[in-house]
């Protein structure tokens, strides 16, 4: 009996102050969505990050640590220490265990993008995200030496649209004063979005990677020495070496022994490594960042607690009459400060299920725009465990900062004489 | 009843008296002054004016009485419960089965409809919702018609009403249940004369039909005259 009349009494004194506490209701709804919006961002963006790339087994390149390797092959950021030889690729088509390759060669941009030589394994087998391959939105892959295809976020950035001719420049940087003019590239394709690096980079084949380097052997164009594009129609043009080399194995559970076998390849020396275990690593640098985000998101939330309790303590004021009648009426201290509770909980509860319904209703509105304009994949998903705990822990807290005033209501009321406080 | 089995061992007479008080004091704190009040007896169903002008401790008596305030020496006994040898717990709940309470002004919880008011004790106390006999709600509206607060008030928020209606619908809050006594705290001075005499003359009849027992403390003496019997509050002592 004594519950019930608590929770009545309190959701019509919550309805009565409707107007002050749905102020301090909104305040806590938009610090929790902020708490929750960044927790799910992080578990997105991890699961993004770490999935840059997949159902890649192996990644080979010259022999270096494997986050240089995992930098410039996936994420085109710093340089290769060292090329390897065509030869070796060769060696590595002949390996029985290896299923598929994809060979990667780096070194050229295009207004501040990577320009990525490779072949149609590039299509076929490269994988993102949770296995989901790559597909063009428009045009096709390169078939001839002078096609290009663009990444989804360069060909918005740069506004290109198939049949432009763009020029390459040699080396990394956006402002390069070498570019291989004589040999311009035709886009032939542009890629959908990934939300991943492989939006910002061009994809030419290596024979084009080949033919444009001709005549630039010492570092510069010699003139004279470099190919147009009608003579490279007639040249040999097969690449001497390439950058790395993406493997996917018939069997993963040979992974290890591939990589043992490839760190120890008699050739040159090479490093394999693993495209997933690097990524974590790689995370577990960047996540000391994202930690103090949600610590500083955590510090908004109880901010918006005190803001809570300020309210509620003002109003405490207020509601001296109604306590005073309230005790003379025979209800204890106990069903006083039941009400502050009751009322705390219920408003962190309904800022709780407001913010869910906020965050879930911008997620489905904006997630398709954030991803075709920014490459940032964001889909609607049920709540990890993580998560839930951290929206339970605001109605909890906001039920341990409601001791303050409920305690203080309950000594109040305690020495509370009959009548108005003051009169006695 | 409890109280009352276990009183008639201590009183020779066949009921308890409604209020019994003896050598009662206060003290608010170690500078204050100490307030003396004198003894009374009231028995049940009689209505006693206590008269006393501010500053004599007439809100301090009343506190004494319902149990929110712990005296400094003496005994009260209600219904021949001394109320102050009871933990705080049952004290609020003595309070709950056996007191109607009227204050001055502010007698209603604000949010909360004029009917959901006068239900309040029935929904704080066992005893008070049996006795009413038939819904709490029914038994409401049953005192709020018997006190001409118009139908269409009923459900309203309390705080649209005339101050008048204010203090009526704290008398059927304080009467619902049938409460063996009644503190009123000057429940009349904020009304004219010729409501005041209404409301008192409403409160005594509605009482005496549940042989309830009325404290009624005012500073207007010519009050005095609707009632049984009359004390002066005033004796303070250092």
């Amino acid at each position: 009996m004594k519950a019930r009349l608590a929770l009545s009494l309190a959701s019509a004194s919550l309805w009565h102050r409707r107007k002050v506490l749905a102020l301090v209701c909104l305040t806590l709804t938009l610090s929790v969505t902020l708490l929750l919006g960044i927790q799910y961002l992080r578990t997105e963006v991890k699961q993004s990050f770490t999935s840059t790339i997949s159902d890649t087994d192996l990644i080979i390149g010259a022999r270096s640590g494997q986050l240089n390797l995992l930098m410039y092959t996936v994420f085109h950021i710093g340089d290769a220490t060292n090329n390897i030889r065509w030869s070796t690729f060769q060696d590595l088509k002949q390996d029985a265990r290896i299923d598929w390759l994809i060979p990667i060669s780096l070194g050229d941009s295009y207004k501040g993008f990577r320009v990525v030589g490779t072949d149609k394994g590039f299509a076929e087998h490269f994988r993102f995200g949770r296995g989901q391959p790559l597909n063009l939105a428009a045009g096709h892959w390169f078939d001839g030496i002078f096609d290009v295809v663009l990444g989804a976020g360069v060909a918005r950035t740069l506004t290109h649209g198939l049949g432009d001719k763009i020029i390459l420049s040699h080396g990394g940087g956006r402002t390069s004063f070498s570019n291989h003019k004589d040999t311009p590239f035709t886009v032939t394709g542009i890629l959908e979005a990934t939300g991943t690096p492989v939006d910002q980079a061009v994809y030419i084949s290596l024979q084009g990677m080949e033919a444009i380097h001709v005549g630039w052997e010492s570092g510069i164009a010699i003139p004279g020495r470099t190919l147009t594009p009608e003579k490279a129609q007639n040249r040999d043009l097969t690449p001497k070496t390439i950058t790395a080399v993406f493997a996917g194995l018939d069997r993963k559970i040979l992974t290890f022994r591939v990589q043992r076998d490839l760190n120890q390849y008699a050739g040159e020396p090479l490093s394999a490594m693993l495209p997933g275990v690097a990524l974590s690593e790689l995370w577990r640098l960047m996540s000391q960042f994202e930690q103090a985000l949600l610590g500083i998101t955590g510090f908004v939330v109880v901010t918006s607690l005190i803001g809570l309790i300020a309210v509620l303590l003002t109003l405490q004021t207020q509601r001296a009459h109604e306590i005073a009648i309230l005790r003379a009426t025979g209800a204890s201290p106990g069903l006083i400060a039941s009400l502050y509770l009751i009322e705390c909980l219920a408003l962190a509860l309904g800022a709780c299920v407001i913010s869910l319904a906020l965050g879930a209703l911008a997620i489905s509105m904006f997630g398709p725009w954030l991803l075709t304009n920014y490459g940032i994949q964001l889909q609607l998903r049920p709540l990890t465990f993580e998560e839930w705990s951290l929206l339970i822990s605001v109605p909890l807290a906001a039920l341990l900062v409601a001791l303050i005033p409920a305690f203080s209501a309950w000594r109040q009321s305690r020495s509370q004489g009959f009548g108005s406080p003051g009169e006695t | 009843m409890n109280s009352q089995s276990e009183s008639s061992a201590h009183s020779p007479e066949h009921a308890p008296a409604a209020i019994d008080v003896k050598n009662l004091s206060f003290c608010w704190g170690n500078q204050q002054p100490t307030l003396l009040f004198p003894d009374l007896t009231l028995p049940q169903g009689e209505h006693l004016f206590l008269h006393g002008p501010s500053g004599t401790g007439k809100s301090t008596f009343l506190s004494l009485l319902a149990g929110m305030l712990a005296p400094a020496a003496g005994a009260i006994k209600l219904l021949g419960t001394d109320i102050h040898q009871l933990g705080a717990g049952k004290r609020d709940r003595f309070r709950a089965d056996h007191m109607g309470v009227i204050f001055q002004q502010f007698n209603l919880v604000p949010y909360l409809t004029a009917e959901a008011n006068v239900t309040l004790p029935c929904r704080l106390s066992h005893r008070r919702k049996a006795a009413t006999g038939e819904a709490p709600a029914a038994a409401a509206q049953r005192l709020l018609a018997a006190l001409a607060i118009p139908q269409s008030h009923w459900q309203r928020k309390v705080t649209q009403l005339s101050i008048g209606q204010q203090q009526r619908i704290a008398a059927a809050r304080a009467l619902i249940g049938a409460p063996e006594i009644i503190l009123a705290d000057e429940p009349t001075s904020a009304l004219d004369s010729d409501n005041r005499d209404r409301f008192i003359q409403l409160l005594l009849t509605m009482a005496e039909q549940r042989n309830t027992s009325v404290l009624f403390v005012s500073h207007d003496r010519s009050l005095a005259q609707h009632f049984h019997h009359q004390l002066e509050l005033g004796q303070v002592t250092a």
